[in-house]
């Protein structure tokens, strides 16, 4: 049963559906947004059933994977509609359904004019993402992640803040910049393997045994390596960040930091290391200094922040430079991490942007000067940001420890120096994250008008949308094993193939 | 040879329909528009239902005219632009009181012209099209007689075109003094003698600078933002993608021949120079735009760009990929010029980017339809521009042009602000414009919803079109 039924194409289609509903009924928004609430409700199901349904590993004609399913799209240009699901993807793909359900949620009452298009964007992008995780044909993984942008693109410039504009306009240059070089490369790729193959292919697997030319290789390599380091973001290519995930409506923001990153991060370890090892290789030492950069870099500029906003995009930077180090060192143990840090940064970021989302639509600013004394005011909210805030700075018991230390401690075989810095950069983590909290729930406000306001505390949504996220993030730093042995068998695949 | 007049029923059917149209405006009494429309619509897709139903005896009409399949695409092609300008044209023109005869008739014999341009074997059989193509054409332009903007393009369009037949008609007169042959074929093939050959360069050379001139080529292209621009919509979106592809395809015909030539590879280079200097200015001189219809202009010279880009590869999968890409770009070009026809108050065009602002909350149908095909323009999925420019780029990479393919994506880079501009405006902006839209008709719906399914459908299941073209090309051997 499992195998004959689409169940992929279910997944990744179900929120387009949901979001052609949304577009009818968007004369009614409350009708719109439970029917989108249901929708990404089912998609989770769908997913969460998955993790129960006993996937065993199978041989398909692309390679091996839980599930995948092979169909002809383009023949005559060697295209083909395949998809394909290992450990990695599937929690990919549970991060990426939960968060939603939680961005419908706290877009509940923050988003209130143009209703429907919103929803309607939301779950396009949706699909899109879901398509990148799940794709194994080069073309199609292509489309997907040019597509993401479109939705993206629209949320942040029409529900978003202030410099909405500029911040939307910014992120598609730079994202754009880097995929068309990509587009350039893959084309060369599948190219040179139809030229010394006879047989004109995208798929994933066909083309990892390309034999290449050192100097193709490194271009081609180059190319993929951009686009990817645009999305994650590496330093220094990193500048549309601060202004995309500020400017973004919180939903907005959640899904670009929570999954659009990720899909960067998925993608090189995925295509861009498979692809070309041997130039994967030349790029390790790049990788590490930039992943090391970022995470310095972060901290010292998030301690300079005054956006609560933007400090969190910041912080987004530092711990995605850990992410890179995890991919860039390739071994399993910090394979693992990498690959636990993107979920585990997922989860509390967007926890932390939809806490943000929260005290902007009571006190209707961003400005850690003007925040203050919320512990007495709102202890149940002052209580959810301590926890995330923990969980961010890597406190042991909860998930980024869990990610952290596999990387770094991964790490110090071969390149120790990297993981006596890495350590250093956390413990600048720490600093910049304890004193924003410190900021922002102990310590009494300076501003006057702000001491006499009375703020109501956490409504039972918020409760829904953090409980659940407080609870996996607990889940993952007590007990992360589950989860590793997800990862196992396709890190050893990927291991594999830098051989 | 017996002819065999079936073969060419679509130029006679618009030949005869456009003669109907005229007849019809002179002697029935009053300017029945409605009449007069829907004798030209009939034809029109009269004309397409016949390129595609009937399959004609032979491959060629007596040595002048193609009927294969190359022929028998592009004539589709041509009379699918005609009837959705006219559809788009229908109530623009009946506000405006420039509808009538005049106008549907001659929208039908300048697409009479553009499918001779297309399917001619025969170098005068070209001439002739061309100028049919170009007379009614400088009418059309001009058709909005009492303003100034409409009468200032139409002259431009007819100096720009009396240079280029003056070109054009030069060159053919030495390719035929350098070779004796006035059939296309026979003469771009021939094997020319040394003292000849200096003539033959000079005669392509002609050709190409009169062709470059139509298809908007730099150093060839200043005419087009001011045509665009002074042209009422429709005519704007009948010029921009008609005349285009019916140039284009003859040029990619006598690219495709003259390869069979070994010259091919010395000139190469030439191509190479012109497709950079076209898509770079095209897409840098658009950045700096704030009119929409010559940002638009622009970008269609930034579009032929590319196409030139792709002639380079024409020995491999250039012509696939021309093909391809043609068909795409007419699709999208016309979707936003007619809808910029449809979103215009009467007095003028709506052309300034002010007056774009929020529209999207106010027309949100025409402003999604505005948006796919801009962002089909800027070749983002899931739409036909995509899958278009992926074609072009492959067949590009194919060929070994590797750094010309580099530029060409820096330039798409470049041409994603332009495009995202717009719609920034659309959606992003609070309204500004005060004036009214006349609301949109039945029949620009009708073209509307087509182009969208189109767009839409190329861009997600292009394998039927594709393998539609990939059976012309293998038997492409006229």
């Amino acid at each position: 049963m499992i195998n004959n039924f689409p169940w992929l194409t279910t997944i990744i289609f179900l929120p387009l559906v949901g979001s052609f509903l949304a577009l009818c009924f968007a004369r009614k928004p409350m009708l719109c947004r439970w029917t989108c609430l249901w929708v990404s409700l089912a998609d989770l199901f769908l997913v969460a059933w998955l993790f129960t349904s006993n996937l065993q590993w199978h041989s398909w004609s692309t390679g091996k994977w839980l599930l995948a399913e092979d169909h002809p799209w383009i023949e005559s240009l060697g295209i083909r509609y395949s998809l394909g699901l290992d450990g990695i993807s599937l929690m990919l793909i549970f991060l990426t359904t939960f968060l939603t359900v939680l961005c419908i949620l706290v877009s509940w009452k923050e988003i209130n004019a143009k209703v429907g298009t919103f929803h309607f964007f939301l779950l396009f992008l949706e699909t899109s993402i879901m398509g990148v995780f799940l794709a194994t044909d080069l073309f199609l993984f292509y489309l997907f992640w040019e597509i993401q942008i479109i939705p993206m693109f629209f949320l942040i410039g029409i529900w978003g803040h202030e410099e909405r504009v500029y911040a939307t306009v910014k992120f598609i240059l730079f994202t754009l910049a880097g995929s068309l070089f990509m587009l350039i490369a893959l084309t060369g790729l599948y190219l040179i393997h139809g030229a010394k193959t006879g047989l004109y292919t995208f798929s994933l697997y066909q083309l990892i045994q390309t034999p290449l030319g050192l100097s193709t290789e490194l271009w081609l390599y180059a190319a993929f390596l951009l686009a990817f380091a645009i999305k994650i973001p590496i330093f220094p290519v990193h500048t549309w960040l601060p202004d995309a995930h500020t400017q973004a409506p919180t939903a907005g923001s959640v899904i670009l930091a929570g999954l659009l990153l990720k899909t960067g991060a998925y993608a090189l370890l995925r295509f861009g290391f498979p692809l070309f090892p041997v130039a994967a290789r030349f790029s390790v030492p790049l990788l590490l200094v930039l992943g090391l950069i970022g995470l310095f870099y972060a901290a010292w500029i998030a301690l300079a922040q005054k956006d609560l906003k933007r400090l969190v995009a910041y912080s987004s930077i530092g711990h995605m430079g850990i992410v890179v180090i995890g991919i860039a060192v390739w071994n399993t143990m910090t394979l693992s991490g990498a690959t636990l840090q993107m979920i585990n940064h997922g989860l509390t970021t967007s926890a932390l942007f939809i806490l943000v989302g929260m005290l902007d639509e009571r006190v209707h600013t961003r400005e850690i000067p003007n925040f203050g004394g919320f512990w007495k005011k709102m202890p149940g909210f002052s209580a959810f940001f301590l926890f995330f805030a923990m969980a961010s700075l890597g406190l042991p018991g909860l998930n980024n420890f869990v990610g952290e230390f596999l990387v770094l401690v991964g790490t110090i075989k071969t390149w120790p120096l990297v993981t006596w810095l890495g350590f250093t950069g956390l413990v600048l983590t720490v600093i910049y994250i304890l004193n924003v909290v410190q900021k922002t729930v102990f310590e009494e406000t300076r501003n006057e008008k702000f001491r006499e306001q009375p703020l109501a505390d956490i409504t039972v949504r918020e409760v829904l949308i953090l409980a659940p996220l407080a609870l996996v993030v607990l889940f993952i730093g007590l007990h992360p094993q589950p989860v590793l042995d997800l990862f196992e068998g396709p890190v050893g695949i990927l291991i594999g193939f830098l051989k | 040879m017996q002819p065999n007049w079936v073969d060419i029923l679509p130029l006679i059917l618009l030949a005869g329909g456009g003669f109907l149209v005229f007849c019809l405006g002179g002697f029935w009494k009053g300017r029945p528009q409605g009449l007069l429309f829907g004798v030209a619509l009939a034809t029109a897709i009269a004309a397409g239902a016949a390129a595609v139903l009937l399959k004609p005896a032979q491959l060629q009409f007596l040595k002048m005219v193609e009927t294969g399949g190359y022929g028998r695409f592009f004539t589709f092609l041509l009379t699918l632009i005609t009837t959705l300008s006219l559809l788009f044209s229908y109530q623009y023109v009946k506000l405006r009181d420039i509808g009538g005869d005049e106008f549907y008739g001659l929208l039908l014999l300048s697409g009479l012209g553009m499918i001779l341009v297309a399917s001619a074997l025969h170098w005068l059989v070209f001439f002739l099209g061309l100028e049919t193509l170009s007379l009614s054409l400088y009418v059309l332009i001009a058709i909005r007689k009492h303003q100034s903007a409409s009468n200032e393009a139409g002259l431009k369009y007819f100096m720009m075109g009396a240079v280029a037949s003056a070109f054009l008609t030069f060159g053919i007169a030495m390719v035929y003094a350098a070779t004796g042959k006035m059939d296309i074929l026979q003469s771009l093939s021939a094997d020319v003698q040394t003292t000849s050959h200096p003539a033959m360069l000079l005669g392509l050379s002609l050709i190409l600078i009169g062709i470059g001139f139509k298809v908007s080529m730099v150093p060839f292209h200043l005419w087009t933002p001011d045509v665009y621009q002074g042209a009422p919509a429709p005519v704007t979106a009948f010029l921009a993608t008609g005349s285009k592809v019916a140039l284009f395809s003859a040029l990619l015909r006598f690219a495709f021949y003259y390869t069979r030539n070994s010259v091919w590879n010395d000139y190469v280079f030439v191509f190479w120079i012109l497709a950079f200097l076209t898509m770079a200015v095209g897409n840098i001189t658009a950045l700096a735009q704030v009119r929409v219809k010559r940002l638009l202009a622009y970008s269609s010279v930034a579009q032929m760009g590319y196409l030139l880009m792709t002639l380079l590869a024409v020995r491999g999968s250039g012509v696939f990929a021309i093909m391809f890409y043609l068909a795409v770009y007419a699709l999208m070009d016309l979707g936003a010029f007619g809808t910029l026809a449809t979103l215009s108050a009467e007095e003028e065009d709506i052309d300034a980017l002010e007056d774009f602002r929020g529209l999207a909350y106010v027309h949100p149908w025409r402003s999604s339809l505005l948006t796919v095909c801009l962002v089909s323009l800027a070749g983002l999925p899931p739409t036909a521009g995509f899958i278009g420019k992926f074609i072009l780029f492959r067949a590009v990479l194919q060929a070994h042009f590797v750094v010309l393919a580099a530029l060409g994506i820096v330039t798409v880079i470049v041409s994603i602000y332009f495009y995202f501009k717009i719609i920034v405006a659309l959606f992003m902006q609070p309204t500004a414009r005060k004036t009214v839209t006349p609301d949109l008709d039945v029949f620009a719906r009708v073209a509307g919803v087509a182009i969208l399914v189109l767009i839409l459908w190329l861009g997600l299941l292009p394998a039927s079109l594709l393998s539609i073209i990939t059976r012309i090309v293998s038997s492409f051997s006229l």
